[in-house]
């Protein structure tokens, strides 16, 4: 055995090769069919062998990957970079079984679960759901008791034709309990007529057996679509045993007729009065189902949905940039159309995933509950803008923040009713939480009556504490967001609620994290507003595709307002960064003197205007591209200081481009000039 | 339950100009053909930018820079090492461009012999070890260290640069 | 009257331990590794039970299958195919060929063995 298992290895190997090179042509070349012949023989083959060399492991991971080319190859689906990477990922573990014969280290362990979960997720996701319940169901029947059938079985002439043979299928039926068969001969033709390559004959079976119909139909599986089979349950019970059902059955001439037999047996067994069926269980349970309004799904549906979507635009953005380098009207229109429909698409997945603010203001409401009985305060909680929708991520990520603020406001912010009835304030405080959209972002405020922030105070306290030196000039503004630094906290008591303002600088990170900004807007003595602002969308954002030098960089489009054409010494005779367009003069940066791009510095440049805080800003780029769907890739932890950055999108040929926060870049830009 | 560790490991070993360095091959997930880097302004020197990683953005640092090595003409040689680094209880994946590629090899436990710390070139929390391979000496680096410290070079100061680099 | 397997895969250690596994059973086995070399051997020896697999280069099972019915000494010969996946438009194009039974791989030895009762005996 060890020689074979030797020579099993080898040629898996060989095939594992060959697979890998396949992998990586498809990924020049998805297209190809030769390739993905190629990768699904091999799945193919190694699904159907390793598990007899002992590497079930090996055989499960195949398995569904087989699946996945199967579909792919009938053209069911397509190769994409998700597939080719899980495929690629798997060939690793794949080698990784077999020549480590299934040893596996505990980080391979769950390299290989995490993988073949995420295989056959992608499975299904191209297979639709294949739902086997009603199998398993059926498993589920009486199984120890026996029933009596009665079977009618009636080949095909040409059954033998195919090497099947009826004698060994009664033979089977034979041994699964008692029973008594009887062959109709009627159908045989004279002697002259017969050919005898063809069957005939057919039975009546009459079987008592334990086992359930499914085992009857086994027997049957490979001829069932060449005979007429009908099993019929005529009774609980051994009937076989009884001398008038077989007596009965004996009588009957021509073809059986099963109500005549069924009417029978039910007689027979009344006048014996045997125990028969159970009452059926009365009707299918009426489930009331309330009109269909909306449905439940699964967050990972979502999640899966999200990441079509986000393969479909970098597709679609492929097929249009091969659209444009090969001119063919057709296909200009197809390439249109497609794109129109993902950009819906898009917008549409995206919907889908936003949840109303409302989803969290239980939470709230529960918060500003219990502490009000603690802190012995009287408060009104109020929210506006409950149906605004937020991405599902971003809502799971706001609450902690938003609790703490809240939570913060309530203790710190909120005067005891001594307070404020010496400010001439109403016993009753209120706290509002609202959520309305502005532009593209959402922004989410936490407003409460209270005693506000002191800039004044708040300023002492950092410069107690070192945070900031006490020369520093600090608008109010500034002076509040100094409240996110780590280990400030300006409240006289610690209390168990908002502890020593450990909250704060977490609720900013988080907010950061989420690509949010936070604003603090106060006044003493009157109120405090904290103000969230989000992006509204995550993944994907409408762009404007820019390149200066060799590198691509997207604008997002909802900021972007107009491009003009400038030239190189127009910004270079402009003085204090501002230059007249439309008759307007207006600031501007260009992006090759702020990152210092020296090479190929064209005569012509373009202008595009950005509308920032109210006002219009101009960017200075060598070219501009076009409008594209940027599918954003994160940059990664590396690159998390850099917020000027959202992120990375990959184009229709593969380079990289770089998406640019152009608030955060404006700020940037107009900061450093401050210096 | 500590089940026996095993005392031999394997490594892959790269070079940087005239220097020889290797990883633990655990780190490592594949070796990449040089391909285009897209540069990210504002980022420090030994952050060359992104490729494009069968969809995934990669991060490339230039490891020739963080060593204060001569930059040297990119060959026909020279490629990405794909790492997996540990970085704040995270895994991190990221490319490091090198001259040249050189080999596997096992090593014992035994064989790995302490960085002399007088002397040495290079800071030593970086480095696990090294080696004599051939005439040639193999330095074991701690991927993980090296490539999440956010100090510019490991370089020994051998004579204390009072000189700070300028700021961006 | 032992009987005489023939045994159609173009990957050979399947079909080693295949053998092994239906000689160990009792069966006399024979070895094809693809379409024509199996018709050979058909043509001169007898054969009792055809096991082939459904993908190979060249001539696949399905092909195999038609060549087999056509000739007049084994239409009537059972024909085992290797399959799958158990999706049943392969069941149609192998009953459309002329299989008598299919096995989905990988299959357990008992699985197998039960399926070539029901052919030979």
């Amino acid at each position: 055995m060890d020689n074979i298992k030797a020579r099993f290895l080898e040629e898996a190997n060989d095939l594992i090769e060959d697979l890998e090179k396949a992998l990586l042509e498809l990924e020049n070349n998805p297209e190809d069919k030769n390739q993905v012949e190629k990768v699904f023989r091999v799945m193919h083959t190694l699904k159907g062998t390793s598990a007899m060399f002992g590497f079930a492991k090996v055989g499960d991971l195949t398995h569904d990957l087989e699946t996945i080319y199967d579909f792919i190859r009938e053209g069911k689906a397509a190769v994409s970079s998700e597939i080719l990477s899980i495929t690629l990922e798997s060939v690793d573990i794949l080698k990784l079984l077999l020549n480590s014969d299934q040893a596996l280290d505990h980080k391979d362990e769950e390299a290989y679960n995490r993988l073949t979960k995420e295989v056959v997720k992608l499975a299904e996701k191209i297979e639709g759901k294949p739902s086997d319940e009603t199998e398993q169901e059926a498993a589920i029947l009486e199984v120890e008791s026996v029933k009596s059938y009665y079977i009618l079985f009636r080949p095909q002439e040409k059954i033998l034709v195919r090497g099947a043979n009826p004698m060994y299928l009664l033979d089977d039926l034979n041994a699964l309990g008692d029973c008594k068969i009887s062959v109709h001969q009627t159908n045989v033709p004279s002697l002259d007529d017969i050919d005898p390559v063809l069957c005939y004959l057919y039975w009546d079976i009459y079987l008592a057996t334990k086992e359930n119909e499914q085992a009857i139909k086994d027997i049957f599986m490979f001829v069932e679509d060449d005979c007429i089979l009908e099993i019929h349950k005529v009774s609980d019970g051994n009937i076989l045993s009884n001398e008038k059902f077989i007596q009965k059955v004996e009588e009957i001439e021509g073809d059986v007729s099963v109500e005549d037999l069924k009417e029978f047996v039910k007689n027979l067994l009344q006048i014996l009065k045997s125990k028969g069926n159970a009452e059926e269980k009365g009707g299918s349970a009426t489930s009331k189902e309330n009109g269909l309004g909306s449905i439940r799904v699964a967050t990972d549906k979502l999640d899966h949905l999200m990441n079509m979507v986000s393969e479909l635009i970098t597709v679609q953005a492929r097929l249009s940039l091969f659209a444009e380098k090969n001119p063919n009207p057709e296909l200009d229109a197809i390439a249109e159309n497609v794109e129109k429909i993902s950009r819906q698409l898009r917008d549409n997945a995206f919907s889908i995933c936003l949840i109303p603010f409302e989803n969290l203001l239980t939470r709230f409401q529960r918060l500003v509950r219990d502490l009000s009985i603690e802190l012995k305060k009287d408060i009104l909680f109020l929210a506006e803008g409950r149906e605004t929708e937020l991405d599902k991520t971003i809502i799971e990520n706001l609450a902690d923040p938003l609790m703490h603020l809240i939570r913060n406001s309530l203790d710190h912010g909120i005067e005891d009713k001594e307070g404020r009835t010496k400010a001439g304030k109403p016993a009753q405080a209120t706290i509002t939480v609202k959520a309305f959209y502005s532009g593209n972002q959402v922004h989410i405020q936490v407003i409460d009556d209270g005693r506000g922030i002191d800039p004044v105070k708040i300023k002492k306290k950092a410069i107690e504490k070192g945070l900031v030196s006490d020369e520093a000039v600090l608008t109010d503004k500034e002076c509040y967001q100094l409240i996110f630094l780590p280990g400030f906290s300006t409240a006289e008591k610690v209390t168990d609620v908002s502890g020593r303002g450990v909250g704060m600088d977490v609720v900013k990170r988080k907010i950061l994290e989420i690509r949010g900004e936070v604003d603090i807007e106060s006044k003493v003595d009157v109120g405090t507003t904290i103000t969230i602002k989000l992006p509204l969308s995550l993944s994907i954002i409408d762009g404007l595709l820019v390149k200066v030098d060799n590198t691509h960089i997207v604008f997002p489009l909802f900021s972007v307002q107009k491009c003009y054409e400038v030239t190189r010494s127009q910004i270079a005779s402009a003085f204090n960064n501002m230059i007249a367009v439309d008759g307007e003069q207006i600031s501007f940066f260009s992006l090759r003197e702020q990152f210092k791009i020296e090479n190929n510095y064209p005569e012509i440049l373009q202008l595009v205007t950005i509308s920032h805080e109210n006002q219009k800003v101009g960017l200075v780029v060598d070219t501009i591209i076009g409008e594209y769907q940027a599918v954003l890739k994160p940059l990664g932890k590396l690159y998390k200081q850099l917020d000027i950055m959202s992120g990375a999108s990959i184009l229709g040929d593969g380079t990289v481009a770089l998406v640019m926060d152009t608030n955060k870049v404006i700020k940037e830009f107009s900061n450093k000039i401050l210096i | 339950m500590s089940e026996e560790v095993a005392t031999t490991q394997s490594y892959l070993s790269f070079k940087l100009g005239e220097e020889v360095f290797a990883t633990n091959v655990s780190k490592v997930r594949e070796i990449l053909q040089l391909t285009k880097i897209t540069n990210i302004p504002q980022a420090p020197s030994y952050m060359m930018g992104v490729i494009n990683l069968r969809g995934i953005v990669l991060p490339v640092i230039d490891a020739r820079d963080k060593f204060r090595l001569p930059l040297t003409e990119t060959t026909v040689n020279t490629c990405i090492i794909v790492l997996n680094i540990e970085m704040d209880e995270d895994t991190l994946m990221l490319g490091i461009m090198v001259d040249s590629v050189l080999e596997v090899f096992d090593l014992s436990e035994e064989e790995i012999k302490p960085v002399p710390s007088i002397g040495s070139k290079y800071k030593s929390e970086f480095i696990l070890g090294m080696v004599k391979k051939e005439e040639e000496f193999i330095i074991l680096l701690d991927i993980d260290k090296v490539f999440s410290s956010d100090e510019i070079s490991f370089v020994m100061e051998q004579t204390e640069d009072i000189a700070t680099p300028p700021t961006n | 009257m032992t009987k005489t397997i023939l045994i159609v895969d173009d990957f050979e250690s399947s079909r080693s331990i295949l053998g092994r596994t239906l000689e160990n059973a009792g069966y006399k086995v024979m070895q094809g590794n693809d379409g024509e070399a199996a018709l050979k051997i058909l043509d001169e020896l007898s054969i009792d039970l055809v096991i082939t697999d459904l993908n190979m280069p060249g001539m696949d099972g399905i092909s195999l299958i038609k060549n087999i019915r056509s000739r007049e000494d084994y239409q009537f010969t059972p024909v085992l195919l290797l399959t799958t996946n158990s999706k049943n438009d392969k069941k149609e194009l192998a009953k459309e060929a002329g299989a008598t039974a299919w096995i989905e791989k990988p299959f357990q030895v008992e699985a197998l063995l039960n399926n070539i009762r029901k052919m030979i005996r």
